[in-house]
């Protein structure tokens, strides 16, 4: 235990700034909303407590459940999206001929912005886009769509675009538990006679399914704060718009401070009980190794 | 090493081959679009290579009307000034947590793991308030003092670098007479440098790819690149070919970086995954 008069004075000089920023910009926030989240504050009058109304409307307005069901669409893209991670992490992790080049422009998508993204999607999905021309091309013309302009296949469409940009944070976290893996596994397995079949079924995928199920949960906590690609492709139209483009348009546009303040709660909840899972089965995954 | 039969040498390629496929088809129409006519583009299917390769004029259109060097040069100021005060910030903050056992230590460590399930996007509408009252919205502090904070995933490289630092190194330090300040600048941060290293580039992608916070702290006058490529791609007036060819300028700066950084990207992030 610290006694000395010199080293209190030396801690708290290195942690006075970031607590207080720390407090500011986080505790009190989030303080501050759940209070907001059960009053009807427009961001001008003072609050005045409505008690649990803005959560009622959340739960029984369809306009704003299906916000929520929204985001189940980004959940599903998460299965492909991780499945094809993580093969990727498992022919990558090796020595071969090319390996940076593949690299190289594997990772190019996790580089790039959402607004790139976006307008390399509309490209994609417009109407004599990318998509449609290649199916044209290829014969397929018949399935060809407005896949923008379709309400049931607008979500769809949008959200498999987090398949081609976050497939590479997901890959990279494999990668990395890949290369945890210690050598010397490797080299009794090939003593023993094993394939690469079995080495990837019995060291490879054992090793990293702790890494999967982190990226499970952050695939739900990501989708439920899903903001970007929704609001500049879409602006939110065509029933795209998502519970952070509903906190943003009450918030700020229509001055619904209150209201977004309960939808803020709501998403907080969900992220606490995503995060949290992660945290307990972390933990096991640190006590069997 | 265990051998890898012919099969999967051919299904490794394979996978890779088509994986790089999936990645790059959706990028080349916008290459193709951003070098072509207004009359080429309305006329040809966007998996037609433009006539003239050479064509630059909607790259040196975009660049005047779209503000974007600006822009550019707005973001590279953000990213400079919010980086570094974060980068100090985070290092002080794990150094005293890291080295010292005091009252309030756990309590302190806590909160900034709890950080964790607070996601930006829940505490906006109240942080929004609490940046206006300061008189900063519009203001390039704004976003400056947003990025500034410290967050737990810093905390965690910083540790796994302290972790592997002699505490004797600290002690000897002291012994010799040296302040815990001169200990913590000439001592523990120069052998930092490789965390922070990893640090610097998670979250410098982090923000320089940002979106949401910019957009709603810098509506007028100041903008950053990511907000600026929005207002002219939400422009309907622009030809679709001249934002093309600014969202292609808006991949240069990054690709310039990833090149030089290639190998710290790769290994520092999967590393900070380790950890």
């Amino acid at each position: 235990m610290v006694k000395t008069r010199k080293t209190k004075i030396f801690i708290f000089t290195f942690l006075f700034i970031p607590v207080i920023h720390l407090l500011v910009f986080s505790y009190i926030p989030i303080i501050t909303n759940i209070y907001l989240s059960f009053t009807n504050y427009n961001g001008v009058n003072p609050p005045k407590w409505v008690g649990l109304r803005n959560y009622e409307r959340l739960f029984t307005d369809p306009q704003y459940i299906k916000l929520f069901r929204n985001c189940l669409w980004y959940m599903l893209v998460a299965v492909p999206q991780l499945i094809f991670a993580f093969v990727l992490a498992v022919f990558v992790n090796g020595k071969f001929r090319g390996i940076n080049f593949f690299k190289g422009i594997l990772i190019i998508p996790y580089l790039l912005n959402g607004v790139i993204i976006s307008t390399i999607f509309i490209i994609f999905f417009n109407n004599s886009g990318t998509l449609n021309s290649i199916l044209r091309a290829i014969g397929l013309g018949g399935l060809a769509q407005q896949w923008l302009h379709n309400l049931r296949l607008v979500n769809p469409s949008i959200a498999s675009i987090s398949i081609w940009r976050y497939y590479g944070l997901n890959f990279l976290m494999f990668f990395g538990g890949l290369q945890a893996i210690p050598a010397e596994l490797y080299e009794a397995a090939a003593i023993d006679g094993c394939t690469k079949l079995q080495e990837i079924r019995y060291i490879s995928i054992p090793s990293i399914v702790h890494i999967l199920f982190i990226n499970v949960l952050l695939s739900i906590s990501g989708s439920i704060q899903v903001f970007e690609i929704p609001y500049i492709m879409m602006n939110g139209a065509n029933g795209t718009a998502t519970p952070v483009i509903q906190i943003q348009q009450s918030a700020f546009a229509e001055g619904r401070v209150g209201f977004a303040a309960a939808l803020s709660i709501l998403v907080f909840i969900i992220v606490v009980i995503a995060v949290s899972l992660q945290k307990v089965f972390d933990k096991r995954g640190d006590i069997s190794q | 090493m265990i051998r890898e039969s012919r099969l999967y040498r051919v299904l490794r390629y394979a996978f890779l081959i088509m994986a790089c496929i999936f990645v790059i088809v959706p990028i080349i129409p916008l290459v193709f679009m951003a070098f072509k006519t207004g009359s080429e583009y309305s006329s040809t299917s966007v998996l037609v290579p433009p006539q003239n390769w050479l064509n630059f004029y909607n790259f040196k259109y975009a660049l005047r009307v779209g503000n974007l060097g600006k822009a550019l040069f707005n973001t590279a100021v953000i990213l400079a000034v919010s980086l570094s005060i974060q980068l100090l910030l985070t290092t002080m903050v794990s150094y005293v947590l890291h080295r010292f056992e005091f009252r309030g230590r756990k309590i302190i460590y806590t909160l900034f793991a709890l950080t964790m399930f607070i996601p930006v996007v829940t505490t906006q509408t109240v942080v929004f308030q609490i940046v206006y009252r300061m008189g900063l919205v519009n203001k390039m502090p704004s976003v400056i003092l947003l990025y500034s904070g410290v967050n737990i995933v810093g905390i965690y490289i910083m540790f796994n670098q302290l972790g592997s630092i002699p505490k004797e190194l600290d002690e000897s330090a002291l012994i010799d007479g040296a302040s815990y300040y001169r200990i913590f600048g000439s001592i523990i941060l120069p052998l930092m440098k490789p965390a922070c290293t990893t640090l610097l580039i998670i979250n410098g992608i982090g923000y320089y790819n940002d979106f949401y916070i910019p957009n709603l702290y810098l509506r007028k006058n100041i903008q950053t690149f990511t907000v600026a490529l929005h207002k002219f791609f939400g422009n309907t007036a622009t030809p679709f070919e001249i934002v093309a060819a600014a969202i292609l300028l808006g991949i240069v700066p990054i690709m310039i970086v990833f090149l030089f950084l290639q190998r710290y990207i790769f290994y520092g992030l999967a590393g900070a995954v380790k950890s």
